[in-house]
């Protein structure tokens, strides 16, 4: 085998790409595996417990990680922090690799995956609040997709179109602002239909509020979490614009979602007295909220504040992760764990291999196409060619 | 943080489910009556506490204290003779219990809490209560008159039990022929001096049964169970055949409205008088109390107006004789009586309860009259009278009229036509009956008992078919009207239900029609 | 750090929007209380008349010709267990011990119960759910996803889905036999029932003959027919000798129709969308104005800067003119000086 050969052998085969190529592979004979014998062959979902990890993890906390994309152009463009800018095109793809994960995801969990585009083009359930989140999810991704469209057009060298695109900035900063405050709630009030199949300190009337409050959180915490391991990782492909601002963007983002994680714990508690439910914490369900409310709401809300005033940049990157864990657990709570409830433990749901290992191939996808396009395209740096249009 | 956690997971525990019931459970609540209680009333177990002073040869008045009226008879209060104030009645108890407990644990003995508040005034105990009331029925009586029997009369002594109040005096009596059940004084809640009957039955049978024990006589119990418990209420003697009560109440009675008679023509008015077998009855019920809940009185002298009354709590004398659900009624016991297998067998079936208008006239019956001047005679002759002239039904249709077997065979789509036993059936259900007067009076007419099942229809030998009614379900016009297949297999399945029957079963479709062959 | 009055305005604004609008459901959209089709038809189950022979399932499985099942119809051993319906079983009965413990044992019969507001047919995003005028919900395969949020939805727990298919799974329920039905047949249940513990016809008969059974014999039936106005009303209406409960029939449901707990939430939907784009454009004018006037200021600041620095040079300019003028006078006179000194001394050296 020639050097260059060997060379090129070599570099294709790092640790990474191994592992990476592992998941996919085993993730494409799960797929398979689904499609050829139905869900019952890769799940463990049953007339009990129709919605797992594939609705609980991939769509919900796909969903609401992938925020960053609005809260990140909202700041920026919307409230003029001009200081956050450099982190508004990773914030971009991390919410657009995001949701179409989520969309491929839902091709999994679904029935009959092909007639997705169904309630749009057969017939509307506008009853529906999963008609309102298909509708605002889908124009959402087409959101995403055009306002991440600039870096892949610079890419391409195509001005005229990356310049017409550009200009609609604004306007798709206030469409997906307006998006994702309608679907992420939504996911929230898909379960207020089911009031006798939640544990009453999570069902609320007002979940769609906390749905989307908590999105807002998961979008905060997720950009501070992305810049890290893209600072870890991605370092060479950083401008300086990018390496100067970075810092900044740690530590606003950080004092953003300490205020935010106060004013969600306060309407947490709000909801427990206006639903008085003050007696339902002495029992053990009440003893797992309360983890989930002082554990990954007031202290990830306390650590930020205090590596905001401490300047501990270490300290903020962790939290992140804190927060990041207490959305999953939120969303995990809300649809597996307080859901069912009432039955009996012989009826509950837990997922089966295959159904993580879906899950976990998606993941996996979703870094390999960060890498893939962060690597190539302007998001980590300026295009030299476009630095003066901005 | 930890500690909040470790707190509430204990309460959690401690809302289990409970664990013990019993018959000896008191709840000492004493302070409410001086304002609201600032802990959880305190759980007592009386019977524990009574075996364990016992292994001490400890007695009852290790805790109760001699009337004042009488040594012999111990107040029912712990340690103190009345309610003072709300400190010193708290203090009494706590002194006393705890005092008790801390010697107790002293000797070396396991005892009860001693410090913390919380392990006496409980928030959540998982003890309940079994109690169950005692009833002192006529089988009670008669033992207890026999056992206290002045031997040299034979007659007994009812003075040592039966007394009244003089008001003036502020004295108790024994006022004789005018006996009555504790109960017609003795209300629930103690009212003035009038102890409520909780106390006075304790109070009255305890120390008598104290005294009997200390005599080394037979007698009844002392502790709680011994009453209150169900098991132990089973194994209480019963007598079979009680011998009847003499009290000089009469064998017959005539019950009639009277609205103050008027003058101005002595007929008697409202509905026929109603002749009352009174003796008859006596051997029907456990206590005169079913029938004379508040006396021993006439029903309508004081209380059961025709009208209503204060004292009758406005119940007004219609009401009393007929209520239905209460066997204090007449009407009431008659109805309840008819749950028993033997009579639900029919009386359950759909429209098997017609209150038809000749069912009155099997109680009132028309008045005899002397003959001249047509004046109404004496009543309890003319009771008497009646009573023996009351129809008894002796038998139904002649058996030959009766078709002993009936092919239906009005559905046999899957299964062969049904081969009903038809005068199998009947005969059953004659013989269970065949003793039970009240059915015989009411039975009286030809026929009657046919309409359990041919019913919605004139009382006739040829009674109209089934599916002269019943066609397809769910008519329109008729929405309360089962079709032809539900009305035979509800009928049936019903009657065979109530009498228990194992075959023919519900479910056992062959049972009754095999199977068609293809 | 003090929050800016343009940010706080910008949350304020959020917060009173969402709070007055999430807080207590629309009524706007809810005032409506459907009481059902005109004449539309139900089923009342009686279960002090079912005695669980099973006959109902059989006729169920018999009129839908769904696949044999893995032990007879007449094989009442099966009471033992709970069972619950499945994709292949349209209804099931179960046996349950009376509560005091005496025998005969009760029994119920699980379907669905084809709400007047079927939570399904509101759940479902390409409406394949239809509340037929006869009462009864049908369901077409022809258009369902396979999302199966009516199966999250409804809270009798009846919607089965045929997870073992996979390219045309389907959700099965309960069709009250809706094609028998408009033809004027019994559904198979009902036609089979040996006991007539299934009553079929109006709703509203139904409900004239539970209320009837219930006055005949007060001892006998629980007085509530259930399914009247549990999640507003359900077609299939049941009678019990017992409380509910110990039929394991959920007493806790309440009469809110499931529509209702949702539309408080779809109902924002509108409002966010007409109300967010001023918002935000607002925020944006805002922030922009913002912008411009410390542009402005900064451009102010320049200027006057810049301003008082050319006078301060021109000053110093001028002073350092005069200060040379003064100085070049100085030296002429110095010079002038110096020469008529040096004058001076020639002439005195030249005469001596």
């Amino acid at each position: 085998m020639s050097e260059k050969a060997a060379e090129a052998s070599k570099s294709f085969f790092t640790p990474f790409n191994v592992v990476a190529g592992l998941i996919v592979i085993i993730g494409l004979i799960i797929t398979v595996l689904r499609f050829t014998g139905g869900l019952a062959s890769v799940t463990n979902l049953s007339d009990y417990n129709p919605w797992g990890i594939w609705i609980g993890f991939d769509l919900l906390v796909g969903v609401a990680l992938a925020a960053g994309g609005f809260v990140t152009s909202a700041a920026v463009y919307l409230f003029g922090m001009k200081k956050y800018h450099s982190a508004v095109r990773p914030a971009i793809l991390t919410g657009f690799l995001g949701y179409a994960l989520v969309v491929l995801a839902l091709n999994y969990d679904v029935g009959r995956p092909w007639r997705l585009p169904y309630p749009f083009l057969v017939q509307q359930g506008t009853t529906s609040v999963l008609f309102e989140v298909a509708a605002c999810v889908g124009l959402y991704l087409t959101v995403l997709f055009v306002e991440f469209s600039p870096a892949a057009l610079e890419w391409l060298g195509l001005r005229k179109a990356r310049r017409m695109v550009v200009k609609l900035t604004l306007l798709l900063t206030i469409f997906g602002v307006v998006l994702s405050t309608l679907h992420q709630s939504s996911l929230g009030a898909l379960f207020l239909i089911a009031p006798s199949k939640l544990h009453p300190l999570w069902y609320s009337p007002y979940l769609p509020v906390y749905f989307f409050i908590t999105s807002i959180i998961a979008g905060l915490s997720m950009v501070i979490f992305e810049s890290t391991l893209s600072y870890r990782y991605l370092s060479h492909k950083m401008d300086e614009a990018h390496l100067k601002e970075k810092n900044d963007v740690t530590l606003g983002f950080g004092k953003a979602a300490s205020y935010v994680l106060a004013g969600y714990f306060a309407i947490k508690v709000i909801g427990i007295s206006t639903g008085n439910h003050w007696h339902l914490l002495g029992t053990s369900y009440g003893l797992w909220f309360l983890l989930e409310l002082f554990g990954f709401v007031a202290l990830p809300c306390f650590l930020y504040a205090v590596g905001v005033r401490d300047k501990n940049l270490k300290l903020i990157k962790w939290t992140s992760v804190l927060a990041i864990l207490g959305i999953i657990l939120n969303r995990f709570n809300v649809c597996l764990i307080a859901f069912n409830w009432h039955l009996p433990s012989s009826e509950r749901y837990f997922p089966h291999w295959m159904e993580i290992g879906i899950s976990i191939f998606i993941v996996t996808l979703g870094v390999v196409f960060f890498k893939f396009i962060a690597t190539r395209m302007p998001i980590l740096y300026e295009h030299p060619e476009y630095s003066d249009t901005h | 943080m930890s500690v909040l956690v470790l707190a509430l997971c204990i309460e959690a525990k401690d809302t289990g489910e409970i664990l013990d019931h019993r018959s000896d459970l008191i709840t000492i609540d004493t302070l409410e009556s001086f304002g609201d209680l600032e802990r959880p009333e305190v759980i007592f177990l009386h019977d524990l506490h009574t075996e364990a002073l016992e292994k001490s040869n400890k007695d009852c008045r290790t805790c109760h204290l001699s009337e004042k009226s009488s040594k012999d008879r111990l107040s029912l209060k712990f340690k103190r003779l009345e309610d003072t104030d709300k400190k010193q009645v708290m203090d009494v108890y706590h002194a006393e219990c705890m005092g008790c407990h801390r010697e107790m644990s002293a000797s070396g003995q396991t005892s009860g809490p001693i410090e913390v508040c919380g392990e006496c005034h409980k928030e959540n105990t998982r003890l309940i209560s079994a109690r169950l009331p005692m009833a002192f029925d006529k089988s009670l009586h008669f033992r207890h008159t026999e056992a206290n029997k002045d031997e040299k009369t034979n007659k007994g002594n009812c003075a040592l039990c039966h007394h009244e109040y003089d008001k003036t005096a502020k004295k108790l009596f024994y006022a004789k022929d005018k006996e009555g059940s504790c109960r017609y004084c003795h209300m629930k809640e103690t009212q003035d001096n009038r102890m409520s009957i909780r106390l006075a039955s304790h109070s009255g049978c305890i120390d008598c049964h104290k005294k009997a024990v200390a005599e080394k006589k037979k007698t009844g119990p002392i502790n709680c169970a011994g009453c209150h418990d169900a098991k132990m209420q089973q194994e209480i003697e019963k007598i079979a055949e009680v011998p009847r009560l003499e009290r000089k109440q009469p064998d017959v009675v005539l019950i009639q409205a009277n609205n103050q008679k008027t003058k101005k023509d002595d007929r008697m008015s409202g509905m026929n008088p109603v002749p009352f077998d009174h003796k008859a009855h006596e051997g029907y019920n456990d206590t005169c109390r079913v029938c004379h809940h508040a006396s021993l009185d006439s029903c309508s002298k004081k209380c059961h107006t025709p009208t209503g009354s204060k004292e009758g709590n406005y119940v007004n004398f219609e009401s009393a004789m007929h209520q239905k659900g209460n066997k204090k009624s007449c009407l009431g016991c008659h109805e309840i009586n008819k749950n028993q297998p033997n009579c639900a067998a029919c009386h359950s079936l759909n429209a098997g309860n017609p209150m038809i208008e000749t069912s009155c006239k099997i109680c009132h019956m028309k008045p005899l009259l002397k003959n001249s001047p047509a004046t109404p005679m004496d009543e309890k002759l003319m009771a008497e009278m009646l009573l023996k002239s009351r129809k008894v039904a002796s038998s139904t249709y002649k058996d030959e009229d009766i078709p002993d077997k009936v092919i239906i065979k009005e559905l046999a789509e899957e299964y062969e036509p049904v081969e009903l036993p038809h005068g199998k059936i009947i005969n059953t259900l004659l013989n269970n009956i065949k003793n039970n007067t009240l059915a015989g009076y009411f039975h009286a007419e030809k026929g009657t008992v046919c309409r359990s099942c041919h019913h919605n229809s004139p009382l006739d030998p040829k009674p109209p078919r089934c599916g002269s009614c019943h066609g397809k379900p769910f008519d329109q016009g008729n929405i309360f009207r089962p079709g032809i297949k539900g009305a035979y297999h509800q009928q049936c399945n019903r009657c065979h239900q109530e009498l228990n029957i194992e075959k023919p079963t519900s479910t056992g479709c062959t049972d009754c029609h095999k199977t068609k062959k293809k | 750090m003090p929050i800016s009055r343009r940010k706080f305005l910008g949350w304020m604004g959020a917060a009173a929007g969402l709070s007055t609008a999430f807080g207590s459901p629309v009524h706007a959209a809810a005032n409506k209380h459907f009481t059902g089709y005109p004449d539309s038809l139900g089923i009342l189950f009686d279960s002090m008349l079912c005695i669980g022979c099973r006959k109902c399932e059989a006729g169920c499985n018999k009129v839908n010709e769904l696949p044999p099942p893995d032990q007879p119809f007449d094989d009442l051993t099966v009471l033992s267990k709970k069972r619950r319906t499945d994709t292949k079983t349209f209804t099931v009965v179960n046996r349950y011990d009376h509560p005091q413990g005496t025998p005969p044992p009760l029994f119920r019969k699980i379907q669905c119960n084809h709400c007047l507001e079927p939570a399904c047919a509101s759940a479902c995003f390409v409406k394949a759910f239809t509340k037929t005028k006869q009462g009864s919900v049908v369901y077409d395969a022809s258009v369902c996803v396979g999302c199966r949020y009516c199966m999250i939805a409804c809270p009798f727990e009846i919607p089965t889905y045929e997870y073992d298919k996979a390219l045309a799974p389907r959700i099965r329920k309960c069709t009250m036999c809706h094609p028998r039905v408009i033809e004027g047949k019994l559904p198979g249940c009902v036609e089979i029932c040996p006991n007539e513990a299934l009553s079929f016809g109006k709703r509203k008969d139904l409900i004239k003959i539970a209320r009837e059974r219930i006055r005949k014999y007060p001892d006998r039936y629980e007085d509530h027919i259930y399914g009247e106005h549990e999640m507003g009303g359900t077609s299939w209406l049941y009678l019990s000798g017992v409380p509910f409960k110990a039929l394991e029939m959920r007493e806790d449901l309440g009469v809110t129709p499931a529509p209702e707990l949702t539309a408080g939430a779809l109902s924002v939907v509108p409002m966010v969308a007409g109300l967010w784009p001023v918002l935000l454009t607002g925020l944006y004018a805002v922030s922009k104005r913002k912008e411009k006037i410390a542009k402005l200021e900064q451009q102010q600041a320049v200027a006057s800067t810049l301003k008082k620095a050319n006078a301060e040079a021109e000053a110093k300019l001028s002073n350092a003119l005069a200060n040379a003028r003064k100085e070049k006078d100085a030296a002429i006179k110095r010079e002038i000086k110096k020469a008529l000194e040096e004058a001076k001394q020639t002439q005195e050296t030249e005469g001596s």
